[in-house]
């Protein structure tokens, strides 16, 4: 067994694992993008990043990478941390506003204004659940990266219909955003900020409820009562 | 061919060698490297071959084309050994004369050798170029020597003996603890220790490991390790031998960019060579130790050169990093334990065994230790490649190896280490080279590249350039390198295009922080520094951007007209009156310049005219005379122009502005003000309106009548000057508050005279310039120098003024001393022309030590020799004395002039005013002092500065008062606006070169004696003539988009 500190909480975690295990194992939540169980770790969307290390030789690292290590010192919650993760949130949103994830994430972390133009036009994250998905589960390999920069992209080989895909669907399962659009109303704002700052009402009744439904209306009506807000203003 | 076995085989070897092809023989060394290929160097290497064989020379003299010397700029370059004869940039048609010349006959030829552009003297010998004697060559030492197609010339010099030591006598823990002793480090840029990581490597779990030589050098400016490879590739070869033997790897290797043929080939070659005489290949040195190398061409993708991506593209993958733990020297290629060094970390080791760690250990500073070769590339007149001891100075390396900036432009910033590095500016020149140091100051070493930019160079403009660059080397694996560095480059690229908004500069400081943390490698670690350390350095250049967009180096080009327009401090729009008078409409063209200066007259006689350096057209000959054509409409009288007539407003401001100083930033204050409706008063203290402009420059220079004239126009617009009347004394600033006046202009100057500090000062007849020049103008009696001998001492335009006056007034004669060179001398060019044309005697390189006097009066100077010494952060050599060089000048009146202060002490009784150390007062850009009502400009507030700074200065100002006064910032200032004129223009006519025309000048000889004006104005035809000379770069904008709406790009 490995001990480490874990936000100054003292645990101790198997052998093999990473932060990330840890953190969760002891209830601590990282919020995550490009991390899947069952698929191998990609350290892409860098929302996972914790602090680890003290002093001058601090330093960012993304858990569902670093394994954890004899002694280590790391801090999920730290000012750095969470400053660095709201400006990634904030850049995912000007990249894909249109995903329900990213929309989701921007909520819970408190992102209060996007900053950057965004791109109404694009739907993919390049977070790569998609690639790892086909190439380590369903051993096809249909799809991959191209491109560097700003026209990477995921796509078949040159383009094509891939000979190897067997349209299992299996990327399309998995896709935090083409496939998780919002289903209700357009945002007038590049930040919803509708479905998980309110609680419907059904909710508020039975707080043990489970709801299954794609939208049950209630971000409609909460953008009319933002937007009469707005009006009187 | 034999294999070699042994140190003895290889001590035989190398005797034969040297037996066989040293024996007396001349050796021509040419450089075939890369930058010498594109100074066409093929050409002169036939040449020599075809006469060498006409002379007859073929075994007399051996013929090497060797890799790169370094000396990029002067290339192709020649040198003959033993000697060492250096010849630079040698053409085809000048092989003939080196081969009749210096091979059969001994003598040099002149004209091929190397001009010291600081002594201006020529240099025969390789060694004592001021380029190569301020380096420390190792690593890069052999590469003029040998050609890096024969392994015998590799041995010659004492190659592969590294090796043998260490294969035959060393254990492979005796080699890491050597390289870990010698304090080697990573020289691709990060810095890690070679030794330690040798050790991890070696250290590691499992049988099969690997090395990498990592040759994937994509900096844009950097070449090192391509010229090492092309020129010395044996000695990397050697190196990963004892790096293979030391970490026990069997398989090696050379991940090389494609974009690289000649050094593929090379590296080829060599490996080839190496298998042949058993340096690679089964049971190396009979060591019983197996070690064979591969080349692997890398796609040039920049973000390759991080070993985690280079190893993925070794391995056939998407060349893109991963996350690190586990490191390479863990789990590298194929999973195996896999130790990456530089090319250049892999050619110290041999050195570091030959001669020890100790010896290593001995050279760089504490924890950087042994040289590091640099490529100074950029706006530097030595570009080429530096090897350099760590620890050095960039301001050595800039000004005493690279030999300063081109064209006597200033030096702006250096960037360091690539895209990847930092911008450091000129304060900072200091600061030591070592990885340490550079990181301090927001760079870093990388792997050495150092791109000088000079004044030119707008920094908001370089850093989008490295992030442009970077978006599109990214891997983009990971979100925050991918869209980070796009949207960094999106928000420059904005500010750029004066599309700035407030807090873009905050916002970028937090993206290039959390892009610089939370990146997955180093690409993105540190694709933030281009925009954290020209943020750090030159945010006053980005504020400009956004507030005022503005782009002071006239390289966006949205944010500016003209770059005549953009130089101007005043922002006189050149072209357009240019134009107007280049069509005879010379009402028009005044009132355009009177439109943002009201002494075009005297801007004419005196500007520094900052406008003619940045002039387009001296790229296809000369400047436009921009300053000539300006006094031409100044001088409306005499040349037979109706004045305009200035539009003033119908009603009169409520307000009582007072301005404190008739100078021309008092003045200027005064006249915009007044267009803008107000009656401000002017207070000055001597009986003169003008200023410095009256008192300081001579009668020659700028008449007093039309100095009169410019002041006697703006008084007619309103303003009201009070002569003698010293504000402070006769009346004071609260005495005013109370009289009604509710804003303050304070332009009084700078008028207190520097002392020299030295023995005699206090004697008779030592009168400073500004004194001695006031007096005169004033028509004060002055010391009449008829018939005396002067001494002037100081190297400004007002030492030049002093001198030349006393000559006119009869001095027998008259000497400048000045205590550096021609070159660094601060007074205009033609001034010091003139003056010497006039007779004045200049002494450079002289400083003052004592005045002598007889019976009170002055005799003679006793001055010293000067040489120039250690060099500052501005370029210039300090002066140093030469020992015991003292002499003595006789005189009779001694002028110093080295200077002015300024003493605001009495100004402001009662009024608390905060100042500079300097005696300066502090404002802010707008001319806002700490009291609210009170502002100043000028020289009072920047220190001395020019006229047409003093202009702008008080126009600026009058806005602030303005806004001030009214409350309304929102007012528009009609001046301010841009104004096209309808001149007729052919853009489609190409320029035809003909030469500035200059306006006549007195001869020297009718000069003496009389304070008439030396220059003359343009007639009207020359004043056309000239004025058709400009390109109009004002309608550049106007007619690309004008076409681009014509036709429309398609892209098909």
């Amino acid at each position: 067994m490995i001990e480490m500190s874990l936000d100054g909480i003292p645990v101790q975690v198997e052998e093999g694992s990473t932060i990330l295990d840890a953190a969760r194992f002891y209830g601590i939540e990282i919020p995550t993008l490009c991390h899947m169980d069952g698929l191998s770790s990609y350290g892409a969307c860098r929302l996972c990043v914790v602090e680890i290390g003290k002093g001058e030789n601090a330093k960012l690292v993304s858990s569902c990478t670093y394994p954890a290590e004899q002694g280590l010192l790391v801090r999920t919650n730290s000012k750095r941390v969470v400053t660095a993760r709201k400006i990634l949130v904030e850049l995912l949103v000007a990249m894909c506003p249109s995903s329900k994830t990213v929309q989701d994430l921007a909520s819970a972390m408190e992102v209060t204004q996007v900053r950057f133009k965004v791109d109404r036009t694009n739907d993919c994250i390049l977070c790569g659940l998609c690639v790892r998905m086909c190439e380590e589960q369903m051993m096809a390999k249909a799809i991959g990266f191209v491109n560097r920069g700003k026209n990477r992209k995921i796509t078949t080989p040159f383009d094509m219909k891939s000979e190897v895909c067997r349209t299992c669907g299996g990327c399309m399962y998995i896709c935090p955003a083409c496939e998780l659009r919002c289903q209700g109303p357009n945002a007038e704002t590049d930040l919803c900020n509708a479905c998980l700052n309110v609680q419907p009402v059904c909710l508020k009744e039975e707080d043990n409820k489970m709801c299954f439904l794609e939208t049950c209306g209630w971000c409609y009506e909460e953008l009319g009562r933002k937007k009469k807000k707005m009006e009187k203003k | 061919m034999k294999k070699i076995q042994t140190a003895s085989d290889l001590k035989d070897v190398r005797e034969t060698i040297t037996k066989n092809t040293r024996n007396g023989k001349t050796i021509v060394t040419l450089c075939g490297g890369t930058g010498c290929h594109a100074s066409g160097c093929s050409t002169v290497i036939s040449a020599f071959k075809r006469e060498l064989k006409k002379q007859k020379l073929k075994d007399k003299v051996d013929l090497k084309v060797t890799g790169c010397h370094g000396f990029c700029e002067k290339g192709p370059i020649v040198v003959l050994h033993p000697k060492g004869i250096f010849y630079k940039q040698v053409k085809a048609k000048d092989v003939k004369e080196i081969v009749e010349q210096t091979l059969l006959k001994g003598k040099i030829v002149d004209r091929l050798l190397y001009n010291d552009p600081l002594t201006g003297k020529k240099i025969t010998l390789e060694k004592d170029v001021q380029f190569y004697k301020g380096q420390e060559r190792i690593v890069f030492a052999d590469n003029g020597l040998l050609d890096p197609y024969k392994i015998e010339d590799f041995i010659a010099i004492g190659g592969y003996t590294a090796a043998v030591k260490a294969l035959t006598t060393m254990s492979p823990e005796r080699i890491i603890d050597e390289i870990k002793k010698s304090g080697l480090r990573g020289r691709g840029g990060a810095g890690f220790p070679t030794g330690v990581k040798w050790e991890s490597c070696r250290n590691a779990k499992g049988s099969t490991k690997y090395i990498i030589c990592n040759a994937d050098e994509g900096d844009p400016g950097a070449y090192m390790d391509r010229s090492l490879i092309e020129g010395n590739p044996f000695s990397i070869l050697e190196g990963m031998l004892i790096g293979a033997f030391a970490i026990h790897a069997n398989e090696g290797i050379i991940y090389v960019r494609d974009e690289y043929p000649i050094a593929v080939q090379t590296m080829k070659n060599a490996i080839t060579l190496a298998r042949k005489w058993g340096f690679l290949g089964k049971n190396i040195l009979d060591s019983g130790f197996d070690f064979d190398l591969s080349i692997v061409r890398g796609a040039g993708a920049f973000v390759c050169g991080e070993e985690t991506a280079l190893i993925a593209s070794v391995e056939g993958k998407k060349g893109e990093p991963r996350q690190r733990p586990p490191f390479p020297t863990q789990k590298g290629l194929w999973g195996k334990p896999t130790n990456i060094n530089n090319v250049e970390t892999w050619a110290n080791v041999p050195y570091i065994i030959n001669k020890g760690s100790k010896w290593y250990s001995s050279i760089g500073t504490e924890k950087s230790k042994g040289t590091k070769i640099f490529s100074l590339v950029g706006k530097i007149n030595n570009t080429g490649l530096v090897e350099v001891p760590m620890g050095i100075t960039l301001k050595e390396m800039i000004y005493s190896i690279g030999g300063g900036i081109p064209e006597g432009k200033s030096f702006k910033a250096v960037q360091t280490g690539g895209p990847s590095g930092g911008c450091i500016p000129k304060e900072l020149l200091e600061t030591p080279i070592d990885y340490e140091k550079l990181k301090e100051v927001g760079s870093i070493m990388g792997s050495g590249g150092m791109v000088v930019m000079d004044e030119d160079t707008c920094m908001v403009d370089v850093a989008r350039y490295f992030l442009e660059f970077l978006q599109d080397e990214s891997c983009g694996k990971c979100l925050s390198c991918r869209e980070g560095t796009k949207r960094m480059a999106e928000i420059v690229t904005d500010i750029t295009k004066g599309q700035g908004k407030e807090g873009d500069i905050e916002l970028l400081q937090e993206l290039a922080t959390a892009v610089k943390d939370t990146s997955m490698c180093g690409l993105g670690q540190t694709a933030a520094n281009p925009v954290l350390s020209t943020i750090k350095f030159f945010s006053a250049e980005y504020e400009t951007h956004i507030m005022d967009r503005k782009c002071p180096a006239g390289v966006c080009r949205d944010l500016y007209i003209s770059p005549c327009q953009n130089a101007c401090p005043a922002g006189m729009n050149a072209p357009g009156y240019i134009s107007l008078i280049g069509e005879g409409r010379f009402t028009e063209a005044l009132e355009l310049a009177l439109d943002t200066n009201p002494f075009p007259s005297v801007c004419g006689r005196i500007c520094d005219h900052q406008c003619m350096f940045k002039c387009r057209r001296n790229q296809i000959d000369e400047p436009v005379a921009i300053r000539s054509l300006k006094r031409f409409i100044g001088d409306y009288e005499e040349n037979g122009i109706d004045y305009p007539k200035i539009k003033l407003p119908t009603f009169t401001m409520p307000f009582k502005v007072a301005i404190v100083g008739a100078g021309p930033a008092g003045l200027s204050c005064a006249y915009f003000l007044a267009r803008l409706g107000y009656k401000p008063t002017v207070f000055e203290k001597l009986p003169v309106a003008g200023g410095m402009m009256a008192v300081a420059i001579p009668e020659y220079r700028l008449p007093k009548a039309i100095l009169q004239r410019e002041i006697d126009n703006i008084k007619k617009l309103g303003v009201n000057i009070k002569l003698n009347t010293q504000v402070g004394e006769d009346i004071t600033i609260s005495q005013l508050w109370s009289q009604g006046y509710q804003a303050f202009f304070v332009a009084v100057g700078m008028y207190g005279d520097r002392n020299l500090g030295i023995p005699g000062e206090n004697l008779e007849n030592v009168i400073q310039a500004v004194d001695l020049l006031s007096d005169i103008n004033l028509d004060k009696p002055v010391v009449s120098p008829a018939g005396k001998k002067v001494v002037v001492i100081g190297g400004g335009n007002s030492a030049v003024d002093a001198a030349r006056t006393m000559l006119r007034m009869g001095a027998s004669s008259v000497a400048i001393i000045y205590r550096r060179t021609r070159r660094e001398m601060p007074a205009y060019v033609e001034e010091i022309e003139a003056a010497e044309h006039e007779g004045v005697q200049i002494k450079f390189l002289t400083a003052p030590e004592k005045i002598f006097g007889e019976k009170g009066k002055v005799k003679s100077i006793e001055c010293i020799k000067m040489r120039p010494g250690e060099f500052d952060t501005e370029g210039r050599q300090k002066p140093v004395p030469v020992k015991d060089s003292n002499f003595f000048i006789d005189a009779d009146i001694v002028v110093p002039a080295i200077g002015e202060f300024s003493d605001v002490s009495g100004l402001f009784t009662g009024l608390d005013v905060e100042t500079n150390r300097d005696g300066t007062i502090k404002t802010d850009k707008h001319g806002r002092t700490s009291i609210p009502g009170l502002f100043s400009g000028g020289d009072v507030v920047s220190g001395p500065a020019t006229v047409i700074n003093a202009i702008a200065s008080g126009e600026r100002t009058a806005v602030t008062i303005d806004q001030y006064l009214t409350k309304d910032r929102t007012r528009k200032y009609p001046w301010r606006e841009h104004k096209k004129v309808d001149t007729f223009f052919d853009p489609e006519a190409e320029p035809v070169s003909y030469r500035m025309q200059k306006p006549k000048t007195l001869l020297p000889k009718d000069r003496r004696g009389c304070f008439d004006e030396v220059e003359l104005s343009f007639t009207q035809a020359l004043a056309k003539k000239e004025a058709k000379r400009c390109l109009r770069c004002d309608l550049e904008l106007e007619l690309q988009e004008k076409l681009q709406k014509e036709k429309p790009l398609e892209v098909t």
